[in-house]
Parts: structure tokens; sequence; C-alpha cells
């Protein structure tokens, strides 16, 4: 049985041994924290995400106005009939904020978004063909810091698929 | 006393090797519950195509294989092999060093599309420096200067996530940052059951932005806390934040509550039977220095 207790002062403690370290252990560890600490510091203060392990926590640390919409980015799949297939959230192995974090590359370069729905249909061999995929940006308007329930969907990108993959496989 | 005494009697404070031995449990158990459960959008990278992995500064700097579905895989089972036998305790600064590394490259892999979280430093600063303590058994009541420095350090980088948290803000959001709607723009992303109410109450989440970063800036002197029960408190403390953060956006930045877990005065938790006869003897003066 495992119980937390207190020591029990009129009983000896299990034992008074310390083991110590040499000096030259301590030295090699408070260098090599000492550098870590240098490193971590200096990513915080220089450095971002791309500094990773050292970069600076910055969830949450960009100031938001309280009248900017807020928006939320996802990819989707189009077929033929205008329906909607979701793309970002885990069903091709991506998360929401990472296809925000390549917004700007998928923008530039959206062939990119073409090997997304050839990996989707080939993991979902049941899905409907897909015509196109597009990153849409919902934005959910703000007064005074406060949702007021409207929003409006901006479509980014769109990328037309080739006909090859239209075909149900 | 000279300053390096000083430093060098802060950071070496003997602890016992049963709370190393405890909480290195858990670290290691910890790692296929993050593998397979907690963070399974890491494995779900093996089947992204490789066009979309971004290198970071470690990637462009270390020979660090491109993620393709066969690296991907291979990572993630030598992991949780690795952690696995960590978690016995045998070897531990063999186990326990692959077992850093190979946490390590996970996470390249994880954080290499582009977005970084940052829930993990502590986590993996604690996996680099429990190697250092060397063996030790969960009933081992012996204090050990090694085993203060590992639980110092993992302290130390527990408390900077947060101090360099409220940096970050400054930083990046800027003094008014505080009067932003940066905790409204979280709730309407993210917002639970529990959390939504907040939007209907003029001020409270502009109120709570001011408690957050003045709790994150005080917070190096949670390094103040010395006594068992006063730590047992702090991590209470920590725990409930998390918690609530959890209830509230459904983040919970769950490898650095494993993280917090090291401040824990875990040796208290005896068997309630008299300690072995035998106690296995430490290697730990003899590899010192590794």
């Amino acid at each position: 049985m495992v119980t937390v207790t207190d020591r029990d002062p009129s009983q000896p403690a299990p034992t008074d041994e310390v083991i110590g370290l040499t000096s030259r252990a301590r030295l090699i560890r408070l260098v090599i924290a000492a550098a870590v600490l240098a490193l971590t510091l200096g990513g915080s203060v220089y450095g971002d995400d791309y500094a990773f392990p050292f970069g600076p926590p910055r969830m949450y640390s960009t100031r938001a106005d309280p009248d900017t919409p807020v928006s939320s980015t996802r990819v989707v799949g189009l077929t033929d009939d205008g329906g909607e297939v979701r793309l970002s959230g885990g069903e091709v192995g991506l998360r929401r904020a990472e296809f925000e974090g390549q917004v700007p590359r998928l923008v530039d370069d959206p062939e990119l978004l073409g090997l997304l729905a050839e990996n989707y249909l080939n993991s979902h061999p049941e899905s409907e063909p897909l015509v196109a995929v597009a990153i849409i940006v919902r934005r959910l308007e703000l007064r005074d810091g406060a949702s007021t329930g409207a929003f409006v969907d901006d479509v980014l990108v769109t990328y037309d698929l080739p006909e090859t993959m239209r075909a149900s496989p | 006393m000279t300053r390096f005494e000083w430093l060098s009697r802060w950071f070496f404070v003997p602890v016992p090797l049963a709370r190393v031995a405890i909480f290195r449990l858990i670290a290691y158990l910890f790692i296929p519950i993050d593998v397979f459960v907690t963070t399974r959008w890491v494995a779900a990278h093996a089947g992204v195509p490789t066009e979309y992995y971004q290198p970071l500064l470690i990637g462009e700097w270390l020979p660090l294989p491109t993620p393709t579905t066969a690296v991907v895989d291979i990572v993630k089972w030598l992991l949780i092999a690795s952690a696995l036998l960590a978690a016995t305790g045998r070897a531990p600064r063999i186990w326990g060093t692959t077992t850093f590394l190979l946490y390590l490259e996970w996470m390249v892999i994880a954080m290499s599309y582009g977005k970084v979280d940052h829930d993990r430093y502590a986590f993996l600063v604690a996996l680099a420096v429990l190697p250092t303590v060397g063996v030790a058994h969960w009933r081992d009541q012996r204090r050990s200067e090694a085993a203060g420095f590992a639980v110092a350090a993992i302290f130390i980088a527990v408390m900077l996530t947060y101090f360099l948290a409220a940096w970050a803000k400054i930083r990046f959001g800027g003094w008014d940052w505080v009067n932003g709607s940066t905790l409204t723009r979280a709730v309407l992303r993210r917002g639970t059951d529990l959390s939504n109410w907040t939007l209907e109450v003029p001020g409270l989440l502009h109120v709570s932005q001011y408690l957050m970063i003045g709790f994150e800036l005080l917070s190096p002197l949670m390094l103040l806390v010395r006594r068992d029960r006063a730590r047992i408190a702090l991590a209470i403390f920590l725990l409930g934040f998390h918690l609530m953060v959890f209830g509230a956006l459904r983040i919970i930045f769950l490898p650095h509550v494993i993280a917090i877990l090291a401040i824990l005065p875990w040796e208290r938790l005896q068997p309630s039977r008299s300690t072995p006869d035998v106690i296995p003897r430490s290697d730990d003066l003899a590899g010192a220095g590794s």
C-alpha cells in the first residue's frame, strides 16, 4: 500500500547519506546549463519559431485589435456539385495552424494543393471525386472585442485539379 | 562565499534519488501516450507530401533526414522502444540519452510543417538532464547532488516557459498587448461550453489578460519556493491554471505539465513497509562527468 507520509521526527531519516559530485562534474553541468540558458534567452530576444527549440514561446503573444475580424483558415476539396470536403484538420496529416503557416507559400505555388487532394483521394477511395482545392478564410466580425456573429468567407486561392485526378479511383 | 559557490549551492541542493526515479518513470511512460494519444498529429506527418516539409534552423544545420513516411515511422518506433527501455531504469545514461535524441528528432518532425508549438521546452530539458542522474532506485532515499541539479534545471525551464511567454507578448504584441482582444479571439476560435459565456461578460477577458501577464512576469519568484509543502502547493496552482485553460480552449501544455511534476517530493510516496534491505549502489560518482 502506498501512502503520503510526513517524516516522523522521532524516527531517524531513512538515510543521511549524500552522494556528492566532484567539482569537475559540477563545473561541466554549470557550463552546459549556462550555454543552454544563453541560447534560450538569445532565442527569445533575437530569434523566432525558426530557432526551435530556442525560439520565444510566443503563444497568444500578438496583440489582437478589438475591431479587426478574427480569421480562421480551412483548406477544402470541392466536388462537382459545389460540396466541400475538409482537407485541413487531420484528414491529410496537417493541422489548421500548419496550413495557416504555409498559406503564403500555397498561394504562390497552388500546385502543392494538388498533392493534398491526391493524398486525400488515395487514403479515402470511397470519397466523391474532387474537381478543385480551395483555401478559404472565414472572417468573423468583432466589435469592441466582442463577436457580432457575422462572418464573411473569403476564397484565397482555388486550384483546379487536372482531369486525370478527377476520375473516382 | 563567492558567487560561484552560491550558484553551486543553489543548483546542487541534494534531493533523494527516489524523487528522480519516480519522476523519470512518469516522464518516460508519458512518451508513448504523447505519440499515440495526445499528440497523434506528429505521426500523421508520415502521410504528408515531403514538399510541405519546411526545415527549421536545426534541420538546416544538422544533417537530419527529410521526413518521408519511412523516416517518420522508424523514428516513431525507435523512440517508443527507447522510452520503454529508459522507463525500466536500467542503463539510465544510455537509454536516457537515446530517448532525448530521438524525442528531439520527433519534435523536429512535429514542428517543421508551418507551425511551432511551445508546450515542451521544459519537457525537452527534463529528457536532457535525466540521464545525468545515473542509477536511481525508487526506494533509494539517499540524497544526490546530481539529482538536485536535474530537478533544479527542470524547475528553471518550467519557470522560463512562463517568463519568456510574457517577454514574447511584450516583444510581439507590444506593451498594449493587455488591451488587445487576444483572449476574445482565442475563445472565438477555440471556445467551449465552459468558456463561451466569458464573451458575454464585459471586461472579464480584458482583466484576465492583465492577470496572465502579471503572473508570467512574476514567475521567477517561484524559484524561491523550496519547502516540500510549498512546492506541492505551487504545482497544484500551476496544474490548476493549465486545467482551466484546457477547459476553456481545449489547449493543454501536456508535456510542460509533466515537467511541472518534477518539482514534487515524490519520495514521500513511500510504501508503508520499511525500506528494502539492499539499496543498489549508484554509479553516480564514477560517471559524474558524462
